[in-house]
């Protein structure tokens, strides 16, 4: 019973930290039709940027605040920078997105050092409850209820303001809204700095949960997120929580039952949805054919 | 037209006379090193480019089959016997192995879009570098081994002219390969793969044979590369090698077998000399952030590479030499079909 929980309570935390990661990935894909492959430079960078902040002010408010304005900050630059130049051509895109992930992982090591920093989780949030003969870890649950606050926060947003309504218009048919009146231009911008920032958050929050940050921990997160939105399917961002949670739990599962396969699973669940139902598992209908 | 050619065929000839020649000239070691890493980089990066330039789809997962070869050839010098004939069948086997697994990767993932096709590519890559890292009793994990090269080899001189001799044949080789039939259709792949389809053509066919037959190159690449260091770890499947083959294949110009050799040349060259500077300048030693950035403003600006734009220089040139008549397609669509 312990075991159970607490593997659920683990697979469930990662899964939210990817699905923080992914949910940006898959938000800008369905709306921009860009694959962001510089997405784990952006959390990578929100996970040093926030760290920073924490230790300098030793809040650990002040630096997640701190990783999601350099998040959003980079987010701004990227979009302007790097996609704007390159929109409509999906190779091209493929190929600077990369580039950008290159420069921001080395730049990293240029600013913070090239060794791993260890990381403290704030004594309020260290530590675990006992309740019967479970222990739960008390940071892992935090990692969870943002997760779900995020999700909630913004399923508001996307199904019941007006903001929410121009991006899934943008998402279904983005010439369609243009045309209705809307800057797409502009809410691509935005979407793209939240996605950025949401990124950030998510390795701000990964610091602790792992203990040590690195530059290349972007990049192997970023595989996990991008295994989410094939699994989740692009552009859907419920199907990108329930992806991840999915992930998560079958991560956490076979790291423990059969170690040797819980690098593999994830690639496995990604090839069995790819052969099967290529759009994804809940991916949203989109009425182009394209 | 005839004129051309010969006179390029010349130009060829006069460079590999020079290659030839320059070893007896001038046998720096750290020379002759650089050049055979130029060489076998240079193996790898037209590989790619048959991928990238030819048929216009972005694999992220060319560590892989170079890390295949690389393995293959140097776990079977150490376990087996490190003489030629095992070097030789290493090859193949090597070649045999990374074309089966990028038969069955691409039969798998060339179905779908570029981006999802460059994610999963990166995601098998991922695999394949955890699969070195775990399988330890023959890898040894991230701290490699080391083993003998075939006698032959130990001699760099004689390395040297194998991997000359090698980079001619599987240039000459990939040369037909994209001027047979096969490699215009990759190339109406590249173009417009929906129109190639409606033209009757099975385009996921032609695509997996250019995956297939950049995988078994890139193996054979990594090969030399495995003898060349006699040594190996898991870097040979890291991401850095696909990057390298990414990097060289743009700087020097995608869809043109000469540019990635040129951009073997640039890059290797670069990192030699900017790890030289690094000693007095430490920003230097992340020299990754250099490339990183040209290679996104070749990528944004450059797009045809180092080749490509001296191509079109010169085509615009002859053009008004020539005055064209203005009924001829654009420079830059009879460019792409050269």
């Amino acid at each position: 019973m312990e075991l159970l929980v607490n593997l659920i309570i683990n697979g469930l935390a990662t899964g939210m930290l990817i699905f923080l990661l992914a949910a940006g990935l898959t938000l800008i894909f369905g709306l921009m039709d860009v694959l962001n492959f510089a997405h784990g430079g952006l959390f990578v960078w929100g996970a040093y940027a926030g760290i920073f902040t924490y230790m300098l002010t030793e809040s650990f408010i002040v630096g997640i605040i701190g990783a999601i304005v350099t998040g959003a900050l980079l987010g701004l630059l990227t979009e302007k920078f790097i996609i704007t130049p390159v929109y409509g051509n999906h190779i091209q895109q493929i190929l600077i997105t990369l580039g950008l992930m290159l420069v921001l992982q080395e730049l990293i090591k240029v600013v913070f050092g090239p060794n791993g920093v260890a990381v403290k989780t704030p004594s309020y949030l260290a530590g675990s409850w006992e309740i019967g003969d479970v222990i739960i870890i008390k940071y892992r649950l935090f990692i969870i209820v943002i997760g779900f606050v995020i999700f909630g926060i913004f399923q508001y947003m996307l199904k019941r303001t007006k903001i929410g309504l121009i991006v899934r218009a943008g998402v279904q048919d983005k010439e369609m809204a243009q045309a209705l009146g809307i800057h797409i231009k502009r809410v691509f911008l935005y979407v793209f700095m939240v996605g950025a920032a949401l990124a950030a958050l998510s390795g701000m929050l990964m610091a602790p949960y792992s203990g040590v940050i690195y530059a290349e921990m972007g990049m192997e997160y970023a595989i996990l997120g991008f295994i989410v939105v094939v699994i989740g399917g692009m552009g859907s961002f419920s199907g990108s929580l329930l992806a991840a949670i999915l992930v998560g739990l079958a991560g956490s599962f076979m790291a423990y039952y059969v170690p040797v396969l819980s690098l593999a699973v994830n690639m496995i669940l990604m090839a069995i949805v790819l052969i099967f139902r290529p759009q994804g598992l809940f991916a949203m209908r989109k009425e182009r054919t394209s | 037209m005839n004129n051309k050619i010969s006179l390029r065929a010349f130009a060829f000839f006069l460079l590999l006379v020079i290659f030839i020649i320059l070893p007896f000239v001038n046998d720096s070691r750290t020379l002759l090193i650089l050049l055979t890493q130029i060489f076998i980089f240079g193996i790898l990066a037209m590989s790619y480019d048959i991928l990238l330039g030819y048929t216009g789809i972005v694999s992220f997962g060319h560590a892989m089959f170079f890390g295949i070869g690389a393995y293959t050839t140097a776990v079977m010098l150490k376990q087996m016997d490190h003489t030629l004939l095992i070097f030789v069948l290493s090859i193949v086997i090597g070649m045999i192995l990374a074309g089966f697994i990028s038969f069955l990767v691409g039969l798998l993932t060339l179905r779908l879009k570029s981006h999802f096709f460059a994610m999963l590519t990166l995601a098998f890559s991922g695999l394949f570098l955890v699969l070195a890292e775990k399988w330890r009793s023959v890898t040894y994990g991230n701290d490699g081994f080391t083993f003998r090269a075939p006698d032959l080899f130990r001699d760099r001189m004689t390395f040297y002219f194998f991997v000359l001799a090698s980079l001619v044949v599987i240039f000459l080789a990939l040369y037909r390969f994209v001027n047979s039939p096969t490699g215009r259709i990759l190339i109406a792949v590249r173009e417009n793969e929906q129109r190639t389809k409606s033209l009757g053509f099975n385009t996921l066919h032609y695509k997996v044979i250019a995956s297939v037959v950049a995988g078994i190159v890139a193996s054979f690449a990594g090969s030399l590369y495995a003898v060349s260091l006699r040594f190996v770890n898991t870097s040979v499947m890291a991401m850095d090698i696909t990057l390298d083959a990414l990097l060289m294949t743009i700087i020097g110009g995608v869809g043109t077998l000469v540019g990635p050799l040129l951009g073997s040349a640039v890059i290797e060259y670069a990192q030699h000399a900017l790890s030289g500077l690094a000693r007095d300048y430490p920003i230097f030693e992340r020299w990754i952030i250099f490339f990183g950035i040209l290679y996104i403003l070749a990528v944004i600006f450059f797009p045809k590479g180092i080749i490509g734009s001296l191509r079109l220089l010169f085509g615009k040139w002859r053009g008004r030499l020539k005055q064209r008549k203005t009924t001829g397609p654009l420079p830059q669509e009879k460019e792409r079909f050269e």
